[in-house]
């Protein structure tokens, strides 16, 4: 309503004007000279053909575009308002050249570059719409082929004026229509690339790919063509001031092209090399769909190494954006876990910041280890040992018997609470291990002292290299509660103390085997159950220092050679079913702060969360208890252990026989065919 | 085939329609447009919030799921965790890498996974369970943390004017 007015005003002004000229005058020519020499008149005539701009430019809009969607209208008005004053800025760099032409020109690029804006969000739009009209697609190509006429004759009329009478502002002209014009390309390409996408039935999964190299593409030819406008501009006139905005948001957008095709590449060559295919029996397997698109997974899906499944295109453009599970967050470049790591990861380069020891920040964070377990949270993760406290007890010299109490209790406990998990326990043990100065003869290969049968089926994370984590993701790695951090170091501290007494009773052995190596062996079969079940009473006797006696009957019994490394084994066992408490406990920290962000998280995780968190919240109480009085003893075990052995050890290793018992009643199958 | 955004958009959109959380109404303004959702929420049960039924607008964008959508509560709203101006602060929404707070760990924000459902489920908890440390609106945080009594006062009134019974 008010600009009809305005516009009926401005009207009436002119005609007003123009009466009073030829009523002044009476005669066209000096009316015309008349009107053209009052600066009045001459202000309302502006006036008029600056409304009349408007009109056309409705006029074009309502032909080109309808009406226009209110996103739309606050990008134009948005860009209009830089532009006037982009424009404005340019009014004084070519001042001397200012005139009634020069600010028609202006306006009338600036009137051409609406439409390309317009032009662009509306083709954008059409990825989103659901619903496209024949006049959709006949306006839009109208609309790009006039846009595209219009600009490349105005470059050829800059082109020319610049050659015919030398540089003057008709140069920023030029450019300006260049990069309109690439805009235009750009637009087009866009629309075909969209067209291509509507006509086909299945989801074009390389559009995304193309419209990357479109993109990279003219931003490189715009990048170019502002470099030499700015070159020749410092040459010709003076640093254009009105074109730094333009040039810079240019650079970016090149610059985050560049990367997001380096970042494109880079997922694409990792999902084609590191990820399998998933297989139509894995799809096949419960709720096949993919979770970025909410669609049904047919082909063309790839499997993590979390083993979540995604379409192979969902995955690509997510994996752009971050190198992570979607599902899970876990981090997808790290490799995949070998099948059977014997190595130790190195030990040499630790993180920047060395964990202090025992004084626990409330910030300390142990990352997650990026083998998370299927129903793995962030903070789910097993826990790893980058920064391992220094040991509270030094390694003992081999050959030194020094009983560690708390260790069995400790393993008795932990172990008898919560479902172990081999992975981590044998990460756990791998770990450590070589810290410890073990001796020699007992470096015993991961599968024997971590059973598989042990713990059912349960997946081996992959082997850990913390060393490339930086800072930032090491700490985004880290849980939010600080409750949950200790309670995992109470766990580390538990898996501590009961490695050093493995040890410890590794020692012990090597020792009694030494002291009974020359006896010959009388009873050389440990294959039966009743073997099984007398060596688990000979790995649980040796423990304490009273078990001088009673430890080389039962070895004694047992043979030499194979009691020695069963023991072995039962130990370490104990150990492993500790260190799986950690990861149970993981899994429970993460699951509040994922509650946290709401009951909706709960949704999607309550089938995964629920069943581990019962176990895993028992697990909680338990070890973290357990790892209170495991870890207190272990510091202080070498200066007053000779107080803690003796009711410590006769209640543990009653605990622990009774555990190991249970263990070979159960398993002596599979533990003969091993031995 | 149509964007994947929007097709994502309309699978959600009818899952929430076949399936609607209790408590919760969302769908897009216009059939045109799937980009921009209205959604009511109503206040859950033994909060100060009970009873009222609050308007949000979802704004999403081109590239969703992979760039959380942005919202907004279009009535009055009175809450640590929104601004002022109605904008919702919960780190759900957040696309990682960015922190307006400064304190979210990555592990809580935006992925695919999370849909419009989670994000109103969220917000939903967000009123039953204020987050006063990230405090968008720092007088709603500390009114919550110093005076609850009268901040339960200010969200009653809020209920109120949500449901048009404003004295």
């Amino acid at each position: 309503m008010r600009e009809v007015v305005l516009t009926a005003a401005s009207l009436a002004l002119t005609g007003a004007v123009v009466a009073n000229a030829y009523y002044q005058k009476h005669q066209f020519y000096p009316s015309v000279v008349y009107i053209t020499k009052s600066s009045p008149s001459m202000a309302v005539l502006y006036i008029q053909a600056f409304v009349l701009v408007i009109l056309l430019g409705k006029m074009m809009r309502k032909v080109f575009f309808g009406q226009l969607r209110a996103s739309e209208m606050e990008h134009l008005i948005e860009r209009s308002w830089y532009a006037v004053t982009e424009t404005c800025l340019a009014f004084t760099v070519f001042r001397d050249d200012f005139s009634p032409r020069f600010v028609a020109q202006f306006t009338l690029l600036l009137f051409l570059k609406c439409f390309h804006w317009l032009a662009e969000d509306r083709i954008d739009y059409m990825e989103r719409s659901p619903v496209l009209s024949w006049l959709f697609h006949v306006r839009a190509v109208l609309l790009l082929m006039f846009l595209g006429m219009v600009d490349a004759i105005l470059v050829h009329v800059a082109y020319n004026t610049t050659m015919q009478s030398g540089a003057s502002v008709q140069l920023v002209f030029g450019f300006e229509y260049a990069i309109l014009l690439t805009i235009v390309v750009t637009i087009q390409m866009k629309y075909i690339l969209h067209i291509i996408d509507l006509r086909s039935e299945n989801p074009w999964d390389n559009k995304a790919v193309y419209l990357l190299y479109t993109e990279l593409i003219t931003g490189f030819i715009k990048t170019v063509l502002y470099s030499c406008f700015m070159v020749i501009m410092i040459k010709v006139h003076t640093f254009p001031l009105f074109a730094i905005r333009p040039m810079y948001l240019t650079l970016r957008g090149f610059k985050k092209c560049i990367s997001d095709v380096i970042m494109s590449r880079r997922a694409i060559s990792n999902m084609n090399t590191l990820y399998p295919d998933a297989t139509p029996e894995e799809l096949q397997q419960g709720d096949n769909v993919c979770i970025i698109c909410r669609e049904e997974m047919m082909t063309g899906c790839k499997k993590l190494p979390c083993n979540h499944i995604f379409h192979t295109s969902c995955l690509r453009s997510w994996f752009q954006r971050q190198q992570t599970c979607p599902t899970c967050r876990m981090d997808v470049l790290r490799p995949p876990p070998p099948p059977q790591p014997q190595q130790p990861p190195p030990r040499g380069p630790q993180p920047p910041f060395g964990f202090p020891p025992m004084g626990i920040p409330p910030n300390m964070g142990i990352p997650p280890a990026p083998g998370v377990p299927p129903q793995g949270l962030p903070n789910a993760g097993p826990v790893m040992f980058p920064g391992w406290p220094p040991m509270g007890i030094p390694p003992m010299p081999p050959g030194q018997p020094l009983p560690m109490a708390p260790a069995p209790g400790a393993a008795a406990s932990a172990g008898a609470s919560g479902l172990p998990q081999q992975g981590s326990a044998q990460d756990a043990s791998q770990t450590q291990m070589p810290g410890f100065g073990m001796p020699p003869p007992f470096m015993f290969p991961p599968p024997f002292m971590m059973p598989p049968f042990m713990f059912g089926d349960l997946s081996t994370p992959p082997n850990v290299d913390f060393s490339s984590l930086n800072v930032e993701q090491l700490v985004a790695a880290e849980g939010q509660e600080r409750q949950n951090v200790e309670t995992r170091i109470n766990m580390l501290r538990t898996v501590h103390a009961l490695l050093d007494a493995a040890i410890v009773q590794l020692n012990q052995y090597t020792q009694m085997i030494n002291a009974h190596s020359q006896p010959p062996i009388n009873v050389p079969q440990p294959s039966t159950s009743a073997g099984t079940s007398g060596l688990g009473t000979a790995g649980a006797g040796p423990s304490g220092l009273g078990t001088a006696v009673a430890g080389p009957s039962g070895l004694g019994s047992a043979g030499v050679g194979p009691s020695g490394l069963g023991s072995a084994g039962a130990g370490p066992s104990g150990l492993g079913t500790t260190a799986a408490g950690p990861s149970g406990l993981g899994t429970v920290g993460a699951g509040p702060s994922e509650l946290g962000t709401g009951a909706a998280a709960a949704e999607e995780t309550k089938e995964e969360v629920s069943p581990t968190s019962q176990p895993g919240s028992s697990t909680v109480s338990d070890s973290s208890a357990s790892g209170d009085t495991a870890s207190n003893p272990a510091v202080s075990a070498d200066t007053d252990t000779s107080q803690m052995e003796p009711d410590l050890n006769d209640e543990n290793s009653e605990i622990r026989r009774r555990r190991l018992e249970r263990f070979s009643s159960q398993d002596s199958p599979e533990k003969d065919k091993k031995e | 085939m149509a964007g994947a955004a929007l097709k994502r958009l309309m699978a959600e959109y009818r899952q929430l329609t076949l399936n609607p959380p209790d408590g919760i109404l969302a769908g897009p303004l216009t059939e045109e447009n799937f980009f921009e959702w209205e959604a009511f929420i109503t206040g859950p049960e033994g909060t100060p919030f009970e009873g009222g039924v609050f308007t949000t607008r979802l704004v999403f964008p081109h590239d969703y799921p992979l760039s959380p959508p942005k919202m907004r509560f279009i009535c009055e709203m009175f809450h640590p965790n929104v601004y002022p101006d109605g904008r919702v602060c919960i780190s759900i929404l957040h696309a990682p890498g960015d922190d307006p707070m400064g304190y979210e760990s990555s592990a809580e924000r935006w992925s695919p996974v999370q849909s419009v459902e989670k994000i109103l489920l969220s917000v939903v908890s967000m009123l039953a369970e204020p987050n006063d440390e990230s405090g968008a609106n720092v007088d709603a945080s500390k009114m919550w943390r110093e005076n609850r009594e009268k901040f339960n006062e200010i969200a009653k009134q809020i209920v109120k004017k949500s449901l048009g019974l404003f004295n």
